[in-house]
C-alpha cells in the first residue's frame, strides 16, 4: 500500500514535467523559428523514400517550430554527397536543413569517394533522427539461393546489382569480408527498382534494401529475405538471421560498426556553424513532431514507421562512430576500386 | 475479365471520381504547359490531398493529372519550340516547323488526337496483354534496353542532311555534356571541375529550353518579327485537318501506340526515348523522309501516340511486381499504399478491377484532355502571332523560371542561358541542336546498359540475348531503310532515264 502511495506521489511529481515538456518544447522551438522559413533540402528525388518522410513530417516540424513555412526541396545527386556538401557550406544563419541518410556522411569519406573530400561528418548538427528501417540482404524468389549459408557455398562470386557507391554497395561488401563470400558488383543500375527487377529475373543473385522497400515483393514471394543487418533480430521476422550472429568472431566488430552506422539513417542535419539555439530549437521540435499522435498515426496508416533518436544522442554516436570504424576503411577502399 | 472490366467502369462513374478526374485534366493541362514542371510534379504536388478518398476517384485524380502533362507538354513544343520536360522534346523537331509555317491548328489538333489514340490502342492492347505482362518483364534486361537506345541513336541520320559530319559532331557534344557529373558506373567525377553543382551533371530539360527556346527567342529579338508574322504567314489550317491527319496516318499511330506501349513496359526507358524512337520509327518508315525536320505531321502524331499509349505500359511493373517503373509510377506507389492496395501478382488477378479502373481512367482521361485541347487549340494558335517585343521577354521568363523549378538551383538558370547561346551559335552554322540533344537522352543509357550487360553476360552478350539480336536485327534494318529506299528510287530514276 505504502509502495502503491510512494508511486502516485512520485507520478504526481514526475506530471507536470512530463505532461509540460510539449508545452514548454513548442515554446522553445518557437522562440526560435517563429514566422522563419525553414527549408528542407532532401538529398534524393521527389519519388525517393526521403522525400516521403520529409513531406509527412512537414505539417508537424511546422506546428512544432511555429515557423511560418517549412519548404521542402529536392537535391538529388551523388547518393546524398550533392546535399551534403551543400548544407556543410551553408553561410551562418542560413535557414537550411539537410534530410537524408547519416550513413552515406559516415561512410563515403571512408571509402575516399571524390565527392566526400571536403566535409567531416563530426563536425555536422545532428539534429534528430527520424526512422531506422533494417537493411535487408534479399534473393530472388526462384533463386537456387535460399539462405546466407547457401550464399557462403557459392563456388562463384555473388552477383550484386548496384547503383553505385551507396551504403548497399559498402554494406556488400563488409558482408563478403565478413561472411567469406566474394561479391561482383554490377554496378549502374538506375536505383532500387532496377536491382530490384534484376534480382527477381534472375540477372543478380540478391541486392539489399531497408525493409519497406522489400516488402511487397517479399509479401508476393518474388523476393527471399535472406540475412538483415541490424544490431538486434527484427521481433517481427526472428527468422530471418541478423549478420553479427553469424560473422566469425574476428569480423565481428567490422559487421557491427556497419549495423550501427545503418542505424543512423534517415535523419535532420544542420550545418557546422548553426546557432546553437537553433540547434536547440530544431532538436525540441522534431522530437515533439515525432511524438505527435496525429504524425504517429499518419506514419502506421501509410507504413512509414518511424523510430526517433534525439540530435543530441545521436551527434555522440556519430563522432564514436567515426573512431570506431577505421577497420571498415581499407574494406570500403577494396571494394570502390575494384569497380573502377 | 469481363466482369471486372465493368466492375473497373462502375467504379470510376461516381461523381466524385469524375469530377477528381476533371479536376487532374485540367490541373494536369496547367502544369504541363508550364516548361519544367511535369507529370511527376504534377502528381508529387497532388499526393497530399488524397487520403480520404475512393479509391477510383483518388486513382482518377493522379493518373488524369498525369496523363494531361503529355499533351501540355506538347503545347509549348509545338508553339515556342519550349519542350515542357524531356518527353515533349520529339514535337519540337516537326511541331515548330508547322506553326512557323501557319499552321498551328493543325499541329495542336493532330498531336492531341495523335495523344488520344495512343493512349486507346495502348489500354486496349493493355487489357488484352496483361496475362502477358510479367512473362514479358521478365524476358527483357540491360540488353534489351540497349538496343532499344541504339535505334534511338538512328534518327541522327534524319537530322543529318547536308552534313553527317556536322550532325555527328553535334551528337558527340551532346555525348560530351551528358558525360558531365558523377559516372553512373564507378561514381567518378567526369568535367565537374571540383563544383559541386556540376557533380550532379547537367540537366536534360534545362538544356533543351536554353537549346531550343533561349536561342529560338534571341532569334526573334534580333529579328524584331514575331513567331508568325500574319501579314506574310496566314494561319490558314483548321482543327479539323489535325483530327483527320492523325486518323489519316492510322497505321503510324497503330505501331507508335504499339512502341509506346513497349517501352512503358520497360522500366527505366523513361519518355523522352519513347519520343525519340518514336519520331526515328516514323522518319524511316516513311515514304518521304526529306519531310521531317521540316514540318512533316507525322513528326507531331508520332511521338503523340507513342506517349499517349506508354502511360498504360509504363504501370505495368507497377501493378505486376510492385517496382515503379519511373518517379511518376514510385508516387503512385505511394498512394496505393496510402489506399491500402498492395501491388504485386496478385493485383493482375484479385485485384483486377481495380487495373481495369486504371485502364479506363487512361482512355476517359485521354477523351477529356483531347476535348478540352481541340476546344482551347484556335485560341493557344493565336499565341505565336505576338509581337516579338511581347513574346520575348514573356517566353523568357517563363524558361528562366522553368529552368530554375526543374531542380531549383539558381545555377540552372545560367545553364539555360549559357545553352540558349550554344543553340543559337548551332542553329546560325547549321549543326543539328535535335541532334545534340539526341546525343545527350541516349549517352547514359547506353554507356549504363552497355556496361550492365558486359559485365552480367560477358563480351558475347548478344549470343546469350537472342531478344536483344533480333531487336539489333530490326535496328540495322530500319537504320538501312531509308538509304536502300534512296537507292531504289535513283536505280529507277536511272532506269528511266535509260529508257526515255
Amino acid at each position: 500500500m505504502q509502495t502503491t502511495r510512494r508511486k502516485l506521489v512520485l507520478a504526481g511529481a514526475m506530471a507536470p514535467v512530463v505532461l509540460g515538456m510539449p508545452g514548454r518544447v513548442f515554446a522553445q522551438a518557437g522562440s526560435y523559428y517563429k514566422d522563419k522559413v525553414i527549408i528542407i533540402n532532401v538529398a534524393g528525388g521527389a519519388a525517393g523514400g526521403h522525400t516521403r518522410y520529409a513531406r509527412m513530417l512537414q505539417p508537424y516540424l511546422q506546428k512544432h517550430t511555429g515557423a511560418r513555412e517549412v519548404r521542402v526541396v529536392n537535391m538529388p545527386g551523388g547518393g546524398g554527397l550533392k546535399a551534403a556538401n551543400h548544407i556543410w557550406r551553408v553561410k551562418p544563419g542560413s535557414p537550411e536543413i539537410f534530410f537524408g541518410n547519416v550513413s552515406t556522411l559516415i561512410l563515403a569519406p571512408l571509402a575516399g569517394s571524390a565527392g566526400a573530400q571536403s566535409f567531416d561528418p563530426v563536425k555536422f548538427n545532428y539534429l534528430g533522427r527520424v526512422t531506422s528501417e533494417p537493411r535487408v540482404l534479399s534473393v530472388g524468389g526462384k533463386s537456387a539461393i535460399k539462405t546466407i549459408q547457401d550464399v557462403q557455398k557459392l563456388k562463384r562470386p555473388f552477383v550484386f546489382p548496384s547503383q553505385g557507391t551507396d551504403e548497399d554497395f559498402y554494406t556488400m561488401a563488409v558482408l563478403g569480408d565478413a561472411l567469406g563470400f566474394k561479391v561482383k558488383a554490377v554496378t549502374g543500375y538506375e536505383g532500387n527498382a532496377d536491382t530490384s527487377l534484376a534480382v527477381i529475373k534472375g540477372d543478380g543473385d540478391g541486392h539489399i534494401t531497408g525493409w519497406s522497400e522489400s516488402l511487397g515483393p517479399i509479401r508476393s514471394g518474388d523476393k527471399n529475405p535472406i540475412l538483415m543487418v541490424t544490431s538486434q533480430p527484427s521481433p517481427d521476422y526472428p527468422q530471418i538471421p541478423i549478420a553479427l550472429n553469424i560473422a566469425p568472431a574476428s569480423k565481428r566488430a567490422t559487421v557491427q560498426a556497419m549495423a550501427t552506422i545503418l542505424e543512423t539513417h534517415r535523419s535532420y542535419i544542420g550545418p557546422p556553424n548553426m546557432d546553437p539555439q537553433a540547434i536547440a530549437a530544431f532538436r525540441a521540435a522534431v522530437t515533439a513532431a515525432l511524438n505527435d499522435p496525429d504524425l504517429i498515426a499518419e506514419s502506421k496508416k501509410g507504413e512509414r514507421p518511424v523510430a526517433p533518436m534525439e540530435g543530441a544522442i545521436q551527434q555522440k554516436r556519430v563522432a564514436e562512430l567515426a573512431k570506431s570504424s577505421a577497420s571498415l576503411e581499407p574494406i570500403l577502399k577494396a571494394a570502390v576500386k575494384e569497380i573502377q | 475479365m469481363i466482369d471486372a472490366m465493368v466492375a473497373g467502369l462502375a467504379a470510376l462513374l461516381t461523381p466524385q471520381a469524375l469530377l477528381f478526374m476533371f479536376i487532374g485534366v485540367v490541373y494536369g493541362l496547367v502544369i504541363g504547359i508550364l516548361p519544367g514542371l511535369g507529370g511527376v510534379v504534377a502528381m508529387a504536388l497532388l499526393l497530399p490531398f488524397t487520403y480520404g478518398f475512393e479509391t477510383a476517384a483518388t486513382l482518377a485524380l493522379l493518373l488524369g493529372a498525369h496523363i494531361a502533362t503529355i499533351w501540355g507538354d506538347s503545347v509549348t513544343s509545338i508553339l515556342f519550340s519550349v519542350p515542357g520536360s524531356a518527353k515533349g522534346l520529339a514535337l519540337c523537331f516537326d511541331g515548330y516547323p508547322m506553326t512557323k509555317q501557319g499552321q498551328a491548328k493543325r499541329a495542336l489538333a493532330a498531336s492531341a488526337t495523335g495523344a488520344l489514340l495512343g493512349g486507346i490502342i495502348g489500354a486496349i492492347f493493355l487489357a488484352l496483354c496483361i496475362p502477358l505482362i510479367r512473362p514479358v518483364i521478365l524476358a527483357l534486361g540491360p540488353s534489351e534496353y540497349l538496343m532499344m537506345a541504339l535505334w534511338g541513336l538512328t534518327v541522327i541520320a534524319t537530322f543529318s542532311e547536308g552534313s553527317l559530319m556536322k550532325g555527328l559532331t553535334a551528337s558527340v557534344l551532346g555525348v560530351l555534356v551528358a558525360f558531365i557529373g558523377m559516372d553512373v558506373v564507378t561514381a567518378t567525377p567526369r568535367f565537374t571541375f571540383g563544383s559541386d553543382f556540376l557533380m550532379e551533371g547537367i540537366s536534360f530539360p534545362v538544356a533543351m529550353i536554353g537549346l531550343f527556346a533561349v536561342s529560338e527567342m534571341m532569334k526573334l529579338a534580333i529579328k524584331g518579327t514575331p513567331i508568325v508574322d500574319r501579314s506574310l504567314v496566314k494561319e490558314e489550317s483548321t482543327v479539323w485537318q489535325g483530327v483527320c491527319d492523325a486518323f489519316r496516318h492510322w497505321w503510324l499511330v497503330v505501331r507508335s501506340s504499339l512502341l509506346g506501349l513497349w517501352i512503358g513496359v520497360l522500366p527505366g526507358v523513361g519518355a523522352s526515348v519513347a519520343g525519340l524512337a518514336a519520331y526515328a520509327q516514323a522518319a524511316q518508315t516513311s515514304k518521304t523522309p526529306e519531310r521531317f525536320g521540316k514540318g512533316a505531321v507525322e513528326g507531331v502524331i508520332a511521338p503523340d501516340a507513342t506517349m499517349g499509349a506508354n502511360e498504360g505500359g509504363g504501370l505495368m511493373p507497377t501493378l505486376a511486381f510492385g517496382i515503379p517503373g519511373g518517379e511518376s509510377m514510385a508516387i503512385l506507389l505511394v498512394a496505393f499504399i496510402g489506399l491500402g492496395v498492395v501491388p504485386g501478382p496478385d493485383m493482375l488477378t484479385k485485384n483486377l478491377d481495380l487495373v481495369f479502373s486504371m485502364v479506363w481512367i487512361i482512355v476517359i482521361g485521354n477523351i477529356l484532355v483531347t476535348l478540352i485541347g481541340l476546344g482551347i487549340t484556335p485560341w493557344l494558335a493565336r499565341l505565336p502571332s505576338l509581337q516579338a517585343n511581347l513574346m520575348v521577354p514573356i517566353v523568357l521568363s517563363v524558361c528562366f523560371v522553368g529552368a530554375y523549378a526543374t531542380r531549383g538551383h539558381i545555377e540552372d538558370v545560367l545553364v539555360a542561358a549559357v545553352f540558349g547561346v550554344v543553340g543559337y551559335l548551332m542553329d546560325k552554322y547549321r549543326y543539328s541542336r535535335a541532334n545534340f540533344v539526341i546525343g545527350m537522352v541516349l549517352a547514359v543509357m547506353i554507356e549504363r546498359n552497355l556496361h550492365i550487360s558486359l559485365t552480367l553476360y560477358g563480351r558475347d552478350f548478344l549470343l546469350e540475348r537472342p531478344i536483344a539480336l533480333a531487336m539489333l536485327a530490326f535496328v540495322v534494318i530500319t537504320a538501312a531503310l531509308p538509304f536502300i529506299r534512296n537507292w531504289r528510287r535513283r536505280k529507277l530514276a536511272q532506269a528511266a532515264g535509260a529508257q526515255s
